[in-house]
């Protein structure tokens, strides 16, 4: 799927590369060159907003504010203070990005619409700003803004210029793409699949929000500058409203979760604004973009770009995508532990935690500790409490008392992503596959503590090349380790159920943990599978990993773990190895449902 | 300070802020039942007013017109649900919220289309009088604006207390997965919900177009007003949500009246972004989604 859609990528290259050198020998006269420019400048934004939109689920609806810093910081650095058109296109892309990590990195926290609003916020700030204020001139504006020139060649000529456009269109789109196929890229979408998955791979969400978020401002910066440029004047009614929309809506055309698309979308836009106007309807811009937004959100949700993309699926017939071969487990093998825990020290130890929902004591007063390199597991009746403390332990709840120490360590009160980063993997009962990738790339996201988030190398695609190699590879012997083959390019929700099990454990093993918390693997498997998962817990553990399993199947457990811990309406009732706990009457009781003969409270 | 100057400022601010309340309330009530934050809210206000404006230059007679309005408003609610919600409701949060903005759009576009470019104004209803409040002279229009309001949200308000559907509407506001389970039809709730937003906002836009007149592209400002009331309510609850709209109302006037009415947008909207950046970077440090009630 990732080749495929390299292969796409590549032809929808070409597609624009042969577009931008044929229109203007096709069309040489300054209107149509004019128009070029104008979509060209709007695709550097709309690339952005496919980070922003399709890529965060963040509504860009301020867009406009980042692209009206841009082309006044070029109108009044140009013509008030003579700088160079191109220092001042950066300046105002800094000041852009600047303006957008202030703003987001604090509101990111809130969640969800609020920092759409916000930006829409800034947005009519500055425009009361500019309208305000005469050092940006004001309802006038400001004219007289120069052509551009670059490095001391000028781009007068609109030929050369519409070049240039159109160069930096295809920069902003290789950053896009670049992030697209990153970590940054697969852990936004983890996101969108599943907060907890994602979190259980240590992905810091506000974090890669925050940086979508600055790129994007950086890019309606850029496209802002380039219009001011192209249009020669600048006042508050050229980012006005209707511009984020036409943004938005051009994203959306082309293709929401598409770079490509993004860029091809600015043009359809353009072009279709030209078109109304030659009609001379100009009034019935707003009802046709507004139309189109709604249309295409509930008949195609991915616009023209994925529309394309599955007719050519469809006629490639990329989708045979080889044949999944099961194989015993570790028929690959994995590289130990470089480290493996010490003996001497207690590994994981849970000391007087205690959670009540309401009323409901969930989980009451319980101490146990788990031994490096063994398999630990945690038993007992449904509702006994298991899962809210497998939850307590990996962050996803917070509890009310006691202490969870991890090699010496509290971590109690980390979320769930600082604890899966201290490299302790977790597997959900109910499966959380991110259903948006393939198998592979659902396993790659499990080696995401290991990668570099710093934005500026990924786009810029200093450190992502090597880096992803080695992901790829370890996701594989992940893979090849729990013994699913061929498996890769598959789309999760096609495999059987267990095979999907199977794809959660080599994600939550290419976390490389130390310790694996396990919420039962064998729920819903068949006997042989049970087998098959028996055996690849066992050699899980003779890799150096610790193994806190919670299950049900007595059967399992018994034959598997080394240290037995058994609880029951939220209190731990017995303690110790399998043959032991088997005997106490207060377990008996609990499976069999007696009276429990007077149990240590 | 002087009273009669600050009164002169306050009960202008409380009128505007009546809209405003009535815009933070379909905001909250319309998300409490479908998770959704409808940025068509301030629209339905425009089109109220516009509405009534243009009909009445169709020689329509007064009420009709306004009747006329009002149920326009009520309809266009329920057809952006039925039409546009329903049909994305499975898509995720993100792009249902887009589609509100793109039909938005498309109500302000309509509305160019048909009654043109230019600002339309309608008479008071009982003339363009004035009457004085301890030295402070209002429109009569003012008392129409306060007493509309006043009933609306009476209205609504024992609507939700007393009635099923509106006890319907609360526990959806207080669990939405729990009150479906509990068999609240949320379809239907939804519908009726946003028809009924849909006509407070229209009728707002009615009552207020005697004193600021009624634009195509007036309903953007009603909506992010509305909104940044409905924000420092909480986002949940209708009457701090109506509590914050007055709130900016007023803020929006001392604003006008102390700085300057250039700059009193910039002030309201500099207190939602301070109001957030508080918010996100001291109160809730770590604890994400508080605020928002949405999903």
């Amino acid at each position: 799927m990732v080749l495929l859609a390299r292969r796409k990528s590549l032809i929808a290259a070409l597609l624009f590369v042969i577009a931008v050198a044929v229109y203007p020998l096709a069309f040489p006269d300054s209107y149509h060159l004019g128009v070029g420019i104008s979509a060209g400048a709007m695709a550097v934004s709309t690339v952005g907003v496919v980070l922003l939109l399709g890529l965060a689920h963040q509504l860009a609806i301020g867009q406009a504010a980042f692209s009206m810093i841009g082309g006044y910081a070029n109108a009044i650095l140009c013509v008030r203070y003579g700088w160079d058109p191109f220092a001042a296109l950066l300046a105002g892309a800094v000041m852009a990005m600047a303006l957008a990590y202030v703003v987001a990195a604090p509101i990111l926290k809130l969640r969800g619409f609020v920092l759409a609003m916000a930006t829409l916020a800034l947005h009519l700030m500055l425009i009361v700003v500019a309208v305000e204020l005469s050092f940006t001139g004001g309802p006038m504006g400001v004219t007289g803004i120069p052509k551009f020139h670059v490095f001391g060649i000028s781009l007068a000529d609109d030929r050369a210029f519409f070049w240039f456009v159109w160069l930096l269109v295809f920069g902003a789109v290789w950053i896009g793409l670049n992030i697209d196929r990153s970590a940054i890229g697969r852990a936004l979408r983890a996101i969108a699949a599943s907060e907890q998955a994602a979190g259980s791979v240590g992905v810091d969400i506000t974090r890669h929000k925050v940086q979508m978020f600055v790129i994007g401002g950086g890019m309606a910066s850029v496209s802002g500058s380039l219009l001011v440029h192209y249009l020669r004047a600048t006042d508050p009614t050229v980012f006005g409203f209707s511009y984020s929309i036409n943004l938005i809506t051009g994203t959306i055309i082309g293709g929401l979760t598409s770079i490509w698309g993004g860029a091809l979308g600015a043009a359809i836009i353009i072009f279709l604004r030209e078109l109304l106007r030659d009609l001379a309807l100009p009034l019935w811009e707003s009802v046709i973009m507004g139309a189109l937004t709604v249309i295409v959100l509930i008949a195609f949700p991915r616009g023209i770009a994925g529309f394309v993309s599955r007719i050519y699926d469809r006629m490639a017939n990329e989708r045979e995508v080889g044949r999944v071969v099961v194989t015993e487990p570790g028929a690959v093998a994995m590289q130990p532990l470089a480290n493996p825990p010490m003996s001497h020290q207690p590994f994981l130890e849970v000391a007087g935690v205690s959670r009540a929902f309401g009323s409901l004591r969930a989980v009451s007063n319980v101490s146990f500790t788990v031994g490096p390199g063994a398999i630990t597991a945690l038993i007992g009746p449904n509702g006994a409490g298991k899962t809210t403390l497998f939850n307590l332990i990996g962050g996803y709840l917070t509890l009310d008392a006691g202490v969870v120490r991890f090699e010496g360590r509290e971590i109690q009160a980390l979320p769930p992503r600082d604890v899966a980063q201290l490299g302790i993997g977790r597997t959900f009962q109910n499966l959380q596959l991110f259903d948006n990738m393939t198998v592979l790339e659902n396993v790659m996201c499990g080696q995401h503590r290991f990668t570099t988030h710093a934005v500026l190398p990924i786009a810029l695609r200093l450190a992502a090349q090597r880096q992803e190699a080695g992901i790829r590879h370890a996701a594989l012997e992940a893979l090849g380790f729990v013994g699913l083959q061929g498996a890769e390019q598959h789309e999760p929700a096609v495999l059987p159920f267990g095979h999907q099990r199977l794809v959660e454990i080599a994600r939550a093993l290419a976390l490389r943990p130390r310790l694996l918390l396990m919420d039962e693997p064998a729920s819903g498997l068949n006997d042989t599978e049970t087998e098959r998962l028996a055996e690849l817990i066992v050699r899980i553990a003779a890799l150096g990993v610790t193994v806190l399993v919670v299950e049900h199947d007595m059967r399992l457990v018994m034959g598997l773990a080394d240290h037995v811990v058994v609880m029951d309406h939220g209190e731990m009732i017995a303690e110790g190895a399998p043959d032991v706990v088997r005997g106490e009457p207060a377990v008996i009781a609990a499976y069999l449902g007696q009276e429990a003969p007077a149990r240590a409270a | 300070m002087d009273t009669t100057v600050l009164l002169q400022l306050l009960l202008p601010g409380l009128t505007t802020g009546c809209v405003y309340a009535l815009v933070a309330l379909g905001f909250v009530l319309c998300a409490n039942v479908s998770g959704v934050v409808n940025f068509a809210q301030g629209e339905f206000v425009m089109l109220g007013g516009m509405a009534a404006a243009w009909l009445i230059g169709l020689d329509l007679p007064f009420v009709l017109a306004i009747l006329v309005a009002t149920a326009l408003g009520a309809g266009v609610g329920a057809l952006q649900e039925f039409l546009t919600l329903a049909p994305v409701r499975r898509q995720p949060h993100f792009i249902q919220i887009t589609t509100t903005v793109g039909f938005a759009v498309v109500l302000r576009g309509i509305t160019l289309i048909v009654a043109g470019k230019d600002a339309l104004s309608l008479p008071g209803f009982s003339g363009d009088g004035v009457f004085f409040v301890f030295g402070a002279i209002l429109p009569v229009q003012s008392l129409w604006v306060w007493g509309a309001t006043l009933l609306l949200l009476l209205g609504t308000f024992s609507f939700l207390r007393y009635t099923n559907v509106g006890r319907a509407v609360r526990a959806c506001s207080i669990n939405l997965q729990a009150a479906r389970l509990m068999g609240v039809n949320a379809e239907r709730l939804r519908v009726i919900v946003f028809a009924v937003s849909g006509a407070t906002g229209a009728l707002a836009g009615v009552v207020i177009t005697p004193l600021v007149l009624a634009s195509w592209d007036a309903g953007l400002t009603y909506s992010t007003k509305g909104f940044i009331g409905a924000i420092l309510g909480g986002f949940r609850s209708p009457a701090t949500a109506v509590l914050g709209g007055l709130f900016i109302g007023l803020l929006e006037s001392l604003g006008a009246g102390y700085v300057s009415s250039g700059w009193k947008d910039f002030i309201v909207y500099g207190v939602l972004l301070a109001w957030l950046l508080i918010q996100g970077g001291v109160f809730l440090r770590g604890r994400a989604g508080a605020v928002t009630g949405g999903p």
